[in-house]
């Protein structure tokens, strides 16, 4: 079976349209950013958070109005599918009091539909001041080790080109995180811990796609004239566009899976995942393959490429 | 081709890799039979009857089977902090004015950043342009050797703090605690299954620190409430004067000093500005000399016994502390006993070698029996000796137990706590003085709790999502790959396996996010085939025959699989480095599954193809 039969796209030549179209995406992640920001998870802001599930079907507006009534003061959402609710506050160090007093106010005030808690978590302020900053360092020392891998492996062009996409990739879904924060009641697409996860793994997968078009354009650009630059990158991106499109598509088919069956706590990475693998598929073929050629021509340089096929 | 003795130890290679995996796998499958066995038992007798006899071979499939993280089997995950201010302090000797005031400084900024304490106190003493040697250790010593002996002080203090936790959890008995450290003031501990949350945190959060303290004279205390009292009259009168708000020294105070939520209790200090005895509005004393607070009244008066103002009305050396535990009032309210005691204990729980949970002699209260050591035995012969008829508090963590008259000189180094709630909460204390006491305060900073159900859900998520995505993956290979279809999912099988394997060989336990990373390694595993077989069409679309399709498909596709594969593992080795708990179990399912694919992608499948070649069962067409 083959999906792509023998293909002879111009990518090259549209790619004014594809910078146009990413810049578009960036732009709007960006505004939202600004004007929106994120949802912060505990894990970046500090606070407590117990998830509750009920026994029956039970109706925000009154659990909420009951927590309420109690002194409890925080927001409460529903969480995933099943009867469950997010309860959140401020940081607590004492969780059990926090745990006894939601208990007591909906044992008192709902009747005939049995709750348990069944997850509390509390991030203090000096935590969640750590675990962002690990994340940022996380990020950056992975955009540098892939920087430097790329570049060894190929050429300095090539690996900045690379890491532009992979940033390219990374930004997109920050903004779609922003713009589509709180939109959905059974995804919050809270940054937390487990996203700096999903942009770590995108950037890693980004660079996995963007690396096999560069290297079909390294097996044949050695020797060749610049001129005709244009045509060996059209061709090596059709000659690997089918492997391309297959190897993104088994890893979204199980971000897919892991999406719909993994349940709420993995709901906002898979998400992350899952967009972040499709941008970073065509910001491969459509980001960093023209911005290297563009480079190329710019510059008037001809590659001089490391590395060697092994055969 | 490759040779025949390079194929030769291919085939041993991965024989042998498989078998490593599935018998570092096997006490998984026969944990998981057993308990199946277990829950198929009509009666409890027959199970029993069942563990008995097969308890061996039960406990060694248990230890050694693939661990489920906290998340899956539920339980507790606490971090908590050892503070170092407080451990610096002990450490300095001459302690004036001055340096509180730096030292409050320093509290306010080390709750702000998460800068080293060390640092942060060398800063301040700098600005302040004072030598740390003036507070610490010798005068001749340099603030870079002092600096160096705090740290190595703190360090010595987070793993001592360690141990007795460690000791704390052992005594109460938790399965397979997980403690470790992190930097210079962390403590992590993992607590699976554990039901009673609230009894954890209190065995954990304390720092047993007992002490055995003189009481002030009966007079000595009425005369210096009194004093307070005159002194907060005064000053209430002054800014009802001035503004009408409570005076308040700092602003802690006043945060504490809001009013707890339920109401307006009718002893309320805040509207009680002019009255003539602010104090004895929530103070009452008895006759006696000895002096209650309600409870509705007990978070202001503690709050007002810590202001810097107050505390300096009292005699030196002493100070006001509340009783652990209320006492019922003739209405029935909670009374909490207010003590003045001297600040410098006569002896502390260093010296206890033993402590016993039991009822006590002429009453069904629960009490805590000690017995001390022999430099113990004689200071406490000599302090009871030189302090018949005077009252000893028995002082806990700050808060006073009881305040036993002496009766006599006790020479055999026993001692009692009383005054306490339940047995339970007896056996704790049992547990906190046999461990030992925290070289400083330590206090939770970040918890996280999973109930059982959840962790069951979990786990059910986690099979569906691995069960799909593997069905999902491997049926797209067979249709879009046809025969090389099924080399590849051999090999992704062989992969799992290997994930697998390998994390119950090294201990490691498995997450919700480790299985969240297994079913990403899935998507991916598959990718360095699907970069060989497209190689492969593309050879064979040129002409070649199968065979040297296949080889050189193998090694034209080998740079990409490489160089994909070393950057994700680098991706996922920076994740797990700087990431925490559950995202590093994410990390370390990916790594090995990246890994693991380089093997069984490349190797695995080739050798499939050799084996399928040599017997003349592969043609252009089996590449889909």
């Amino acid at each position: 079976m083959r999906i792509f039969q023998k293909t002879n796209f111009n990518f090259i030549r549209y790619r004014k349209i594809a910078y146009g179209f990413s810049v578009i995406l960036l732009v709007a992640g960006m505004v939202s950013l600004v004007v929106k920001g994120l949802n912060y998870g505990i894990d970046f802001r500090g606070g407590s958070e117990v998830v509750i599930r009920f026994e029956k079907n039970a109706d925000v507006g009154q659990i909420r109005s009951v927590l309420d009534a109690a002194g409890v003061s925080g927001t409460l959402k529903q969480y995933g599918m099943d009867r469950s609710f997010l309860f959140s506050t401020v940081f607590q160090g004492d969780t059990g009091q926090l745990k006894s007093l939601v208990s007591n106010a909906l044992n008192a005030r709902i009747q005939g539909n049995r709750h348990e808690i069944v997850r509390i978590d509390a991030v203090g302020p000096s935590i969640a001041s750590d675990l962002k900053w690990s994340a940022v360092k996380a990020l950056f020392a992975s955009l540098l080790a892939i920087l430097l891998y790329v570049g060894i492996r190929f050429e300095i062009k090539f690996a900045s080109a690379g890491v532009i996409a992979i940033f390219h990739d990374i930004l997109t879904v920050l903004g779609l995180f922003s713009i589509l924060g709180g939109l959905f009641t059974f995804m919050p697409l809270e940054m937390d811990q487990s996203i700096i996860a999903a942009f770590l793994t995108i950037a890693g997968y980004s660079i996995t796609d963007t690396v096999v078009v560069y290297d079909r354009i390294r097996e044949r650009i050695r020797g060749q004239k610049p001129s005709e630059y244009e045509r060996i990158f059209n061709e090596s991106m059709n000659q690997t566009l089918s492997r391309t499109i297959i190897t993104s598509g088994t890893v979204l088919l199980s971000v897919f899976v892991l999406f719909i069956f993994a349940g709420p706590a993995i709901r906002g990475f898979a998400f992350a995942v899952f967009i972040g693998i499709l941008i970073g598929t065509y910001s491969s073929i459509f980001v960093a393959a023209p911005l290297v050629y563009d480079w190329l021509r710019i510059t008037k340089s001809s590659v001089r490429l490391r590395g060697s096929k092994i055969s | 081709m490759p040779s025949m003795k390079n194929k030769r130890f291919n085939l041993l290679l991965i024989a042998v890799v498989t078998l490593v995996a599935l018998w570092s796998l096997w006490p998984t499958w026969s944990d998981y039979s057993l308990s199946k066995q277990l829950d198929s038992f009509a009666s409890s007798q027959d199970s029993l009857k069942y563990v008995m006899s097969h308890r061996e071979e039960i406990e060694s499939a248990r230890k050694k089977s693939l661990k489920l993280g906290l998340d899956l089997k539920g339980g507790m995950h606490l971090v908590m902090e050892v503070d170092q201010v407080d451990l610096f302090e002990q450490k300095a000797w001459n302690k004036d004015g001055k340096f509180a005031a730096i030292m409050q400084n320093v509290r306010a900024k080390a709750t702000q950043s998460d800068a080293r304490v060390i640092d942060i106190i060398s800063a301040e003493f700098k600005s302040e342009n004072i030598r740390l040697s003036r507070y610490f250790y010798d005068i001749r010593n340099s603030d870079q050797e002092i600096v160096t002996k705090l740290e190595k002080e703190s360090e010595e203090a987070l793993t001592r703090a360690k141990e007795i936790i460690r000791n704390r959890i052992d005594q109460y008995g938790v399965a397979e605690p997980v403690i470790t450290t992190q930097g210079s003031r962390k403590i992590i501990i993992e607590l699976p299954g554990v039901s009673d949350e609230n009894r954890v945190r209190n065995l954990l959060k304390g720092t047993a620190k007992l002490e055995f303290r003189l009481l002030s004279e009966p007079e000595v205390t009425i005369r210096t409430l009194d004093r307070i009292n005159t002194y907060l009259a005064q000053n209430s009168q002054n800014s009802a004067a001035a503004g009408g708000v409570l005076p308040v020294s700092d602003s802690s105070a006043a945060a504490s000093a809001s009013l707890p939520p339920g109401g307006t209790p009718p002893l309320a200090p805040v509207s009680k500005q002019s009255s003539a005895k602010p104090l004895y509005d929530v103070i009452s004393v008895s006759p006696y000399g000895t002096a209650f607070t309600a409870e509705r009244s007990k978070e202001y008066v503690v709050s007002l016994l810590h202001r810097s103002d107050v505390q300096a009305l009292l005699p030196q050396d002493t100070e006001l502390l509340l009783a652990a535990k209320p006492e019922e009032g003739k209405v029935g309210e909670k009374l909490y006993a207010i003590y003045l005691v001297k600040k410098s204990p006569e002896l502390t729980g260093g010296v206890i070698t033993e402590a016993k949970a039991t009822f006590g002699s002429q009453s069904v209260q629960p009490e805590v029996m000690m017995s001390m050591n022999s430099e113990g035995t004689s200071k406490w012969a000599r302090i009871t000796g030189a302090n018949i008829g005077k009252r000893i508090a028995i002082v806990l963590d700050g808060a006073v137990y009881s305040a036993p008259v002496v009766q006599s000189r006790i020479p055999n180094g026993n001692s009692v706590i009383n005054g306490i709630g339940s047995l339970e909460e007896a056996k704790d204390l049992e547990i906190v003085l046999k461990a030992g006491a925290l070289p400083a305060p330590v206090r939770i900073i970040e918890e996280r709790t999973v109930g059982p159900s959840l962790g069951a859900d979990y786990i059910r998520a986690g099979m569906l999502s691995l069960t799909w995505s593997f069905c999902a993956v491997s049926i797209f290979m067979l249709v879009y790959y046809k025969k090389a279809g099924i080399a590849a999912d051999i090999a992704l099988v062989l992969n799992i396996l290997i994930v697998l394997s390998v994390l119950a060989g090294f201990n490691a336990s498995l997450s919700l996010p480790g299985i969240a990373g297994i079913v990403l390694t899935i998507g991916m595993a598959v990718d360095a085939n699907v970069l060989i077989y497209e190689r492969i069409r593309e050879e064979l679309a040129e002409g070649k025959s199968v065979i040297t399709a296949v080889t050189q498909g193998y090694d034209r596709a080998f740079s990409s699989i490489l160089d994909s594969h070393v950057t994700t593992l680098s991706a996922a080795f920076l994740l797990y480095t700087y990431g925490i708990g559950p995202i590093q179990g994410f990390a370390v399912t990916l790594m090995i599954g990246t890994s693991a694919s380089l093997f069984t992608a490349i190797v695995v499948t080739r050798e499939i193809f050799h084996l399928l070649l040599a017997k003349n069962l592969m043609s252009n067409k089996s590449f889909g």
